[in-house]
């Protein structure tokens, strides 16, 4: 199990498997208890994975999926300029209005509209955009803001199941086993709005009832002009065309043997250039400073260092060795494989970061090739990863960054999350997607 | 010179019982900022000012600055909604409990260094031993007396 490892020495004599291992494990734990930066922490490990003579720093390089950090730098660029429109706020005004404020059906629109902007952003860069709209909207109409944002929790990440850009699990899976933006189209995108309308039906069985408004209220919500949110109409113009551009970008670039990350890369750039077209440089030099301030460079750097520990691991041969204890729990049984790796994902994904699961199963995967097949045979065991590991994060308020920014607000606005509270709901609603989940791998891929 | 000696006796109070609409529309008829609120016995038990009103009618979300740049929404319609449902409470609901009480022996210059660092209110209540309300001295009290005798030309520590 050792033969593939390192070449130039372990330092202090220590067992490169044990050493890497520990090393993963440790940077699992202290990212769960949540008192360090978590990049500082994968950079650290990963920094340990090469004095500790695990991986030679080229090796380390080599592991860093660089689709995965421009695809998620590129995006993080578009999303900055772009919600400094306001079009964010403009929508969710908007689809409040278009149900003339009736409170259901205000949950129902602003629902919609976060699973849709999760698709295509961040969930985080979602929820921060709407949750707070939310707290005004339902201050407004004089009810509850549980219930709402209880649903855009659960329709961001399940909205951001649907695109490989949706949410980071989808782009780390979607680089590493070469699956295009049409891929994830074509094969998640279909079960989401089945997965959606359950889960915001069983949300109508749960809260559906207590939501009343009188008509005051409701009036006051009409009274809202969405207009006014709108900041920048020009630079609001440059970025749909940009988005447009992108995303048109993402579903053909594998007929032109382009990775995702170019397409965001120049998107990204192509927006830098226009938001401040024609003004003079010291103000093009500021803007340009402004938005890279606003990328989340903690969420770049952890996934380097991520994939830097990962690599060191996968360099021991543990993850081949894991794989094949996998393999040897299903009975090398493919159906069984794929059921496994969406449950264990599903819960794993509920009480812990999806991201290092994620990182750690896909050489797993990788390894199971020979078994199955080849790699062309392991893809339902991809969309079986993908649909656990971002259906999972609604299981509990930890399961997901998003759960807990919303939380966050709530806490803020004097309406606390409680953790015991929002899991005896969304853990049950969690488990009836994975069902569906499933149950649409099965009759898709494996019947 | 003492707090007693400036102190504007028996000012005008409200009670814990009464409704806030009502006692600030009084407020504002009689252009007060704030209220001393006291029980049946007069014992000091808050104050009443336009600014805890203010705090219970803007919303926390706001508040925090998790939500800035709103001009899309009907502010004056949000702040009248909050506003008639503070107004049915009684005044014991909103009132503030951290307020500055000073003694009727204190010196003036003891008085104006609370209020500095106080830094909420610029009034101070001057209450006996059993929490009973004397009186009340605001900032611009201390220095109209200071001018005042200025301008009689001669002052007094008495």
């Amino acid at each position: 199990m050792h033969e593939a490892v390192a070449n130039h020495g372990v330092i202090f004599g220590l067992d490169p498997l044990w050493l890497a291992v520990s090393v993963l494990l440790l940077v699992y734990a202290v990212v769960m208890m949540e008192k360090f930066n978590r990049a500082v922490l994968s950079l650290l490990g990963a920094g340990m994975m090469i004095l500790g003579g695990v991986l030679t720093q080229q090796q380390a390089v080599a592991g860093v999926d660089f689709n995965t950090i421009g695809l998620l730098t590129g995006m993080m660029v578009i999303v900055a300029i772009s919600q400094k429109t306001g079009m964010f706020q403009y929508v969710a005004i908007r689809a409040a209005k278009a149900v003339k404020g009736k409170p259901w059906g205000v949950l129902v629109m602003l629902a919609t509209v976060t699973a849709i902007f999760s698709a295509f952003l961040d969930n985080v860069t979602t929820v921060l955009l709407i949750a707070p709209v939310t707290l005004l909207i339902t201050d407004a109409l004089g009810v509850r803001p549980y219930p709402y944002l209880f649903s855009q929790i659960l329709a961001s990440n399940i909205g951001g199941t649907a695109t490989l850009i949706g949410d980071p699990p989808n782009i780390m899976i979607g680089s590493a086993a070469h699956l295009s933006f049409y891929d994830f189209l074509v094969n998640l995108a279909p079960i989401i709005p089945v997965i959606f309308l359950v889960t915001i039906l069983m949300i109508w069985v749960i809260f559906g009832r207590d939501l009343k408004a009188n008509e005051e209220n409701r009036s006051l919500i009409m009274a809202f002009n969405e207009n006014e949110a709108i900041k920048n109409v020009g630079l609001l113009k440059k970025c749909l065309l940009v988005l447009v551009l992108v995303i048109s970008g993402f579903t053909v670039a594998h007929h032109f043997n382009l990775e995702p990350a170019s397409i965001a890369m120049v998107g990204a750039a192509l927006l830098l250039l226009l938001q401040t077209w024609g003004e003079p440089l010291k103000d093009k030099d500021h803007a340009f400073e402004e938005i890279m301030a606003e990328v989340e460079w903690t969420t770049i750097f952890f996934f380097v260092g991520l994939f830097i520990v990962v690599t060191g691991v996968e360099h021991t041969g543990a993850i081949t060795w894991l794989a094949d204890k996998t393999l040897a729990m299903t009975g090398g049984d493919f159906n069984a494989t794929v059921g496994a790796i969406l449950w264990i994902s599903a819960i794993a994904s509920a009480m812990i970061d999806n991201i290092p699961f994620v990182a750690t199963m896909i050489p797993m995967i990788h390894d199971m090739g020979p078994s199955f097949g080849g790699p062309d045979a392991l893809q339902p065991l991809w969309w079986a990863l993908a649909l656990g590991a971002c259906l999972g994060g609604n299981g509990s308020l930890i399961g997901a960054s998003a759960n807990l920014i919303v939380a966050g607000f709530a806490q803020r606005a004097g309406h606390p999350i409680a953790f015991l509270v929002f899991m005896k709901h969304a853990f049950v609603l969690m488990l009836v997607s994975v069902v569906m989940a499933h149950l649409y791998i099965y009759l898709r891929y494996l019947s | 010179m003492i707090a007693a000696k400036i102190m504007i006796a028996q000012p005008k109070t409200c009670t814990t019982d009464e409704q806030v609409g009502v006692v600030f529309d009084r407020m504002r008829m009689q252009s007060l900022r704030m209220l001393p609120v006291v029980d049946a016995d007069g014992v000091l038990k808050g104050v009443l000012s336009t600014f805890s009103v203010l705090g219970r009618i803007v919303p926390d979300y706001i508040v925090s600055g998790d939500l800035n740049a709103i001009a899309y929404a009907p502010d004056l319609g949000l702040l009248r909604k909050h506003y008639t449902t503070v107004s049915d409470q009684p005044v014991a609901e909103i009132m503030e409990t951290t307020y500055l009480a000073v003694g009727a022996n204190e010196s003036l210059l003891s008085v104006a260094a609370a209020l500095i660092g106080f830094g909420k209110h610029e009034y101070a209540l001057v209450v006996e031993k059993g929490g009973r309300l004397l009186g009340i001295i605001s900032a611009g009290d201390i220095l109209d007396s200071l001018l005042q005798i200025t301008e009689d030309g001669r002052y007094s520590d008495a």
